[in-house]
C-alpha cells in the first residue's frame, strides 16, 4: 500500500460556489465564544455542504439530516484513516477508527464497561471526587473552573477506568493539563509519548496483578476468534483513544456549561429546583448538551460519489460539526432558545451511528452529579469580570480557563 | 398502546430510558433499548410518546 493512499487529491471537482475559507482550528481575535463562532456559518450565505481549502482541504456539513446520515453511512463515510490535515499512517484508534463489521471486535469488549447499568454503579465514587475538588475552594469565593474542577475530575474517572492506581493521580493529570493546554507542536508530540508510556506501563502492571471490571484487566485478558491476545499496539490505542476522547471533551462540555450558568440565573435556579428530580436534571442536561456540543468528527469519503447534488472524491475528508446540527430549525423549535424543559430533543452531541460516543453515559453522569454537588454548595456565581477567557476550536473546542467568582458567605 | 424497538437500529442512547424508565431500560452488555412494558400501562401513555420522540436513531416504534 502507497504510503499516500489516504490522502486526498486535488480539489478540482470542487465548484468555486462552494468553497469558502474556514479554518477549524483557529478563532479570530478577541473570539472567546468558540462555539458561537462555528453557529455564525449559517446565517451567512454559506452554502449547507460547503469546501474550505484550509487544513489539507475538506468539506464541512452544516445540514442536520446530512450530518445525521454521514454518520450512519459507514460505507461511504469511513472513520478509517481520517485526520485533518492528513497525516499518514494514522495510529488506528480502536474502536473509533476501525469501520463495521470489525469496529465491533473492541467496541463490544468495552461496552459492558459502559451501560447506563455500569455507570450508576461509578456514581458514588464521582460525587466523592466531585465533593473533593469543590470543598477546598467553596469557602475562597473563586477558582479557575477549568485548573481546579472540569480538568481534574475526568481524570480521575480515567484512571478508575483504567484501573489505575490513585497514587498516579497527580501524575497523570499533569499529563493531561498539558495534553489539554499546549498548542505547541514539539511539546504535545513528547506529551503524547509520554501517556503512552504511562498507558504501556499500567498495562505491564495490571498483566501482571489482574482486576475484574478495569479497562486495563478487560483489555488484556480479551481474546481473538483464534483465541490469541490482542495487538499490543491496539490496546494502547484503545487506552489512548479514551484518553483523548473522555477528558478533553468533558472537560470542554462542563466549562462550556458552568460558563452559561454563570450568566444565566433564570437557567441556575431552574437547575437549583431540579437537582433531586432525576427526570427533570436528566432533560435539562440534555438541553445543556445540545448547546454546548464541543466535538467537530471527521471522515473520509470511501469512494467517489454524489452526496446531495455535491461530487466528492475518494479520500475528500469531511467535518461534521455537532454544534451546528444542534441548532436546525427544522428539528429544534426555537433552537437558540435554551429551554432547559425542551420536550424532543434529539441532539447529536454525541454521534449517532455505529459509532455513538460509548462513554456518553459517564460524561452525562459526571455533568449532572457535578451540577448537584456544585450548586448545593455555591448556589449562585457569576464570571470574574476583567479576565479574558483562552478560546480554542478544533476537533474539540472549548476554554483553557474559567475564572469565577461567588461571595462566600 | 404498543412500544417496539428495532433492535439493530438502536445504538444505546439510552433517551428512552431517561424519558421514560417505567417502560424502557437498557442491557447490561451492549446498553440497547430493552423494552420492559411492551403494552404501555394507562396513565404512561404520553411519557412513553415523547420517550419514542427522543430516539435520536428513530429506533422505537409505536404500534397503536
Ligand atoms: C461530553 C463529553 C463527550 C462528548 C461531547 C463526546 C463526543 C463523542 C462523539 C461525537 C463520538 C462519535 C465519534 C465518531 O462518530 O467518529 C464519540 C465517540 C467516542 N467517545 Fe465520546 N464524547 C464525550 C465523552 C466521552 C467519554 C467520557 C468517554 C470515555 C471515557 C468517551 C469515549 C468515546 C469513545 C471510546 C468513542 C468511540 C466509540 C466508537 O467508535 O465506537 N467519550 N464521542
Ligand atoms: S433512545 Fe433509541 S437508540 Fe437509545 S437506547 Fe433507546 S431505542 Fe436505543
Amino acid at each position: 500500500m502507497s504510503s499516500a493512499h489516504y490522502a486526498p487529491g486535488p480539489a478540482d471537482h470542487v465548484p468555486p460556489e462552494l468553497v469558502r475559507d474556514f479554518d477549524i482550528f483557529s478563532l479570530p481575535a478577541g473570539v472567546e465564544d468558540p462555539i458561537a463562532h462555528w453557529a455564525a456559518l449559517v446565517d451567512g450565505d454559506t452554502p449547507p455542504i460547503f469546501y474550505t481549502p484550509r487544513n489539507g482541504g475538506h468539506w464541512v456539513l452544516l445540514d442536520y439530516e446530512h450530518i445525521r446520515e454521514a454518520y450512519r453511512d459507514h460505507a461511504r463515510f469511513s472513520t478509517y484513516q481520517t485526520p485533518v490535515p492528513p497525516i499518514e499512517p494514522y495510529p488506528v484508534m480502536q474502536p473509533q477508527g476501525v469501520d463495521p463489521p470489525e469496529h465491533k471486535r473492541f467496541r463490544s469488549l468495552l461496552a459492558p464497561l459502559f451501560t447506563p447499568a455500569a455507570i450508576a454503579r461509578m456514581e458514588n465514587g464521582i460525587r466523592r471526587r466531585a465533593r473533593e475538588l469543590i470543598a477546598p475552594f467553596a469557602g475562597r469565593g473563586r477558582c479557575d473552573f477549568v485548573r481546579e474542577f472540569s480538568a481534574v475530575l475526568p481524570t480521575g474517572m480515567f484512571l478508575h477506568l483504567m484501573g489505575m492506581p490513585e497514587e498516579r493521580l497527580a501524575e497523570f493529570h499533569a499529563l493531561s493539563d498539558v495534553f489539554m493546554r499546549s498548542n505547541d507542536e514539539a511539546v504535545r508530540a513528547a506529551n503524547i509519548a509520554d501517556i503512552y508510556a504511562v498507558i504501556d506501563d499500567h498495562l505491564a502492571w495490571r498483566a501482571t496483578h489482574p482486576g475484574d471490571t478495569d479497562l486495563a484487566s478487560v483489555l488484556l485478558g480479551a481474546r481473538d476468534e483464534h483465541g490469541q491476545p490482542f495487538p499490543h499496539q491496539d490496546l494502547l490505542n484503545c487506552g489512548f483513544l479514551l484518553f483523548v476522547a473522555g477528558l478533553d471533551t468533558v472537560t470542554s462540555t462542563m466549562t462550556c456549561i458552568w460558563r452559561f450558568l454563570a450568566t444565566d440565573e433564570t437557567a441556575r435556579h431552574h437547575l437549583r429546583a431540579s437537582l433531586a428530580n432525576r427526570e427533570r436534571l436528566s432533560a435539562a442536561t440534555e438541553e445543556l448538551l445540545r448547546i454546548n456540543a464541543v466535538a467537530n468528527l471527521y471522515r473520509r469519503v470511501q469512494q467517489d460519489l454524489a452526496f446531495h447534488g455535491v461530487r466528492m472524491r475518494r479520500n475528500d475528508r469531511v467535518v461534521l460539526p455537532n454544534s451546528i446540527a444542534n441548532r436546525n430549525a427544522r428539528v429544534f423549535a426555537n433552537p437558540t432558545t435554551i429551554d432547559l424543559e425542551r420536550e424532543v430533543n434529539t441532539h447529536m452531541t454525541f454521534g449517532v451511528g455505529p459509532h455513538r460516543c460509548i462513554g456518553a453515559h459517564l460524561a452525562k453522569a459526571e455533568i449532572m452529579v457535578s451540577l448537584q454537588e456544585w450548586l448545593a454548595r455555591i448556589p449562585d456565581f457569576r464570571l470574574e469580570p476583567g479576565v479574558r477567557i483562552e478560546a480554542y476550536t478544533g476537533p474539540v473546542m472549548g476554554m483553557r480557563n474559567l475564572p469565577l467568582r461567588w461571595s462566600n458567605s | 398502546m404498543k412500544v417496539d424497538v428495532v433492535i439493530d437500529l438502536c445504538q444505546g442512547h439510552a433517551r428512552c430510558q431517561d424519558r421514560c424508565p417505567e417502560v424502557f431500560g437498557t442491557d447490561e452488555i451492549e446498553g440497547k433499548c430493552v423494552i420492559l412494558q411492551p403494552d404501555v400501562p394507562a396513565g404512561l401513555e404520553q411519557k412513553a410518546r415523547l420517550a419514542v420522540r427522543n430516539c435520536p436513531e428513530g429506533a422505537l416504534i409505536i404500534l397503536d
